[in-house]
């Protein structure tokens, strides 16, 4: 990844599109530190997770403040992972009571309300691979949210999908939109961009070729790259 | 008939010592495996190196030669003198650690690197991680390998008879020279047998009991 610079609002929903190997999860998986960067900076809230240091390279915040700062970017997997060996409740609020150390009945109570609001209240005892695909993210989703993160991110979290899984899937992330839920949404739907993001980047071999609200950039694309890539993606529909 | 009432009671002396030993090498040498394996896929080197040349070292010689070197080369070699069940325990031990810590280092590395990942971005520790999400599945995968080399422990104790224990095989064979017949060693086959049986059911249930998720 080169230059390649962003700043997010809060309650902003940004879409990154662009092809396989375009560095899109990459970005996403540096704001989540899964993976670390060499140079430039991450801001969060006013408090540096990344520093550019005096010789030009990465400095990274200590690993207490590192910690604390990571806590607020939730992330949502193209694969789910889900702990298999774990129920859809245990899932929910393992994080909670081991890391915020919340006591268990308050994250029971938690993981149930947000259970219901993924329309899933009814698989708590249940294990992942019960469950379909679409009901596997939505547990993840919820499994993000029950670490109350102020960003989350979602890598593709619809491309391990079917159609009509996608589609109860996308259902839960634009309900979230409609809480004002700051995200970032690594994504292949063109059509849940249009909707629901504010804001879309396209990317291509690393870099941000072209960036702006979603309408602009979806319907209007400046960069020859840009008008490429979507007529590939909708072609293919 | 009446033969099989005499020799058993001097067999089952001599199983009493083989279960004895395989419960107390077992004991030891799986914990000191799992130990191996998070060493030997630590990230700091020296421990890595350290943990691949024990494990080339104990898996690359016969456990037989382990026992003679621990019974008679420290004691030739180095003058020091161990009883002969410290000798063959200490041998048995290091080389169980060794074969286990491959065995939990393959489940280990087996686990969808996802897994580590989204404990990552939970915020969980990496000790955290390893307690709670790792080595649970890992604990699940590598049941066959370990139930293969349970069995073998059970059957490897025979060796112990070349420093002179007497557990099952040496009690068989003492009785066989005496009697100059060869029944007290089929007696002997059917004991490794049940014990073997019994062990082979164990981790069948072991394995029923961990079957709640895919």
């Amino acid at each position: 990844m080169k230059g390649v610079s962003l700043q997010i609002n809060k309650g902003e929903i940004i879409a990154i599109i662009g092809q396989s190997g375009s560095g899109k999860s990459t970005f996403l998986r540096c704001l989540n530190s899964l993976e670390t960067v060499d140079r430039g900076s991450i801001e969060i809230d006013g408090q540096f997770l990344v520093k550019t240091g005096p010789d030009g390279k990465a400095v990274y915040a200590n690993t207490v403040d590192a910690a604390q700062m990571r806590r607020k970017i939730g992330m949502v997997f193209q694969n789910f992972n889900l702990f298999p060996h774990k129920s859809v409740l245990e899932n929910l609020i393992l994080a909670p009571i081991l890391v915020q150390k919340t006591d268990p009945a308050e994250a029971e109570k938690r993981a149930r309300i947000l259970l219901e609001k993924v329309g899933l209240e009814l698989k708590v005892d249940n294990y992942p691979f019960e469950l379909s695909g679409g009901q596997q993210q939505r547990v993840a989703i919820a499994r993000a949210l029950a670490m109350n993160p102020d960003i989350l991110c979602f890598d593709e979290p619809t491309s391990a999908l079917d159609p009509v899984l996608t589609g109860e899937v996308l259902k839960v992330m634009k309900d979230l939109a409609l809480e004002r839920m700051t995200m970032v949404v690594v994504t292949h739907e063109i059509g849940f961009a249009r909707e629901v993001a504010h804001r879309v980047l396209y990317m291509e071999d690393g870099y941000i070729v072209e960036e702006g609200p979603a309408e602009a950039v979806l319907l209007n694309p400046r960069q020859e790259s840009t008008k490429a890539f979507l007529s590939t993606v909708l072609m293919a529909r | 008939m009446e033969y099989l009432l005499i020799l058993i009671p001097s067999l089952l002396e001599g199983t009493a010592l083989t279960l004895k030993f395989f419960f107390i090498t077992l004991v030891i040498s799986l914990p000191l495996g799992m130990i191996g394996a998070v060493a030997r896929i630590s990230k700091f080197r020296p421990l890595n190196i350290f943990m691949q040349f024990y494990i080339w070292v104990f898996r690359g010689t016969p456990l037989l030669l382990q026992v003679l070197f621990v019974y008679f080369g420290l004691w030739l070699q180095f003058g020091i003198t161990l009883d002969q069940m410290t000798a063959a325990l200490l041998a048995f031990i290091l080389n169980y650690a060794a074969y286990l810590a491959e065995v939990f280092r393959s489940g280990i590395q087996s686990i969808d690197r996802g897994q580590f990942e989204a404990a990552d971005v939970l915020g969980l520790s990496r000790f955290q991680t390893m307690k709670t999400i790792i080595m649970p599945q890992m604990f699940k995968r590598v049941l066959p390998p370990v139930s293969n080399e349970v069995i073998n422990l059970i059957k490897d104790t025979a060796l112990i008879y070349a420093i002179g224990i007497t557990e099952l095989l040496r009690a068989a064979k003492i009785a066989a020279v005496r009697d100059f017949v060869f029944t007290p060693f089929l007696v002997a086959a059917v004991f490794y047998l049940i014990m073997t049986a019994v062990i082979q059911l164990f981790f069948k249930w072991l394995e029923a009991k961990n079957d709640y998720y895919h």
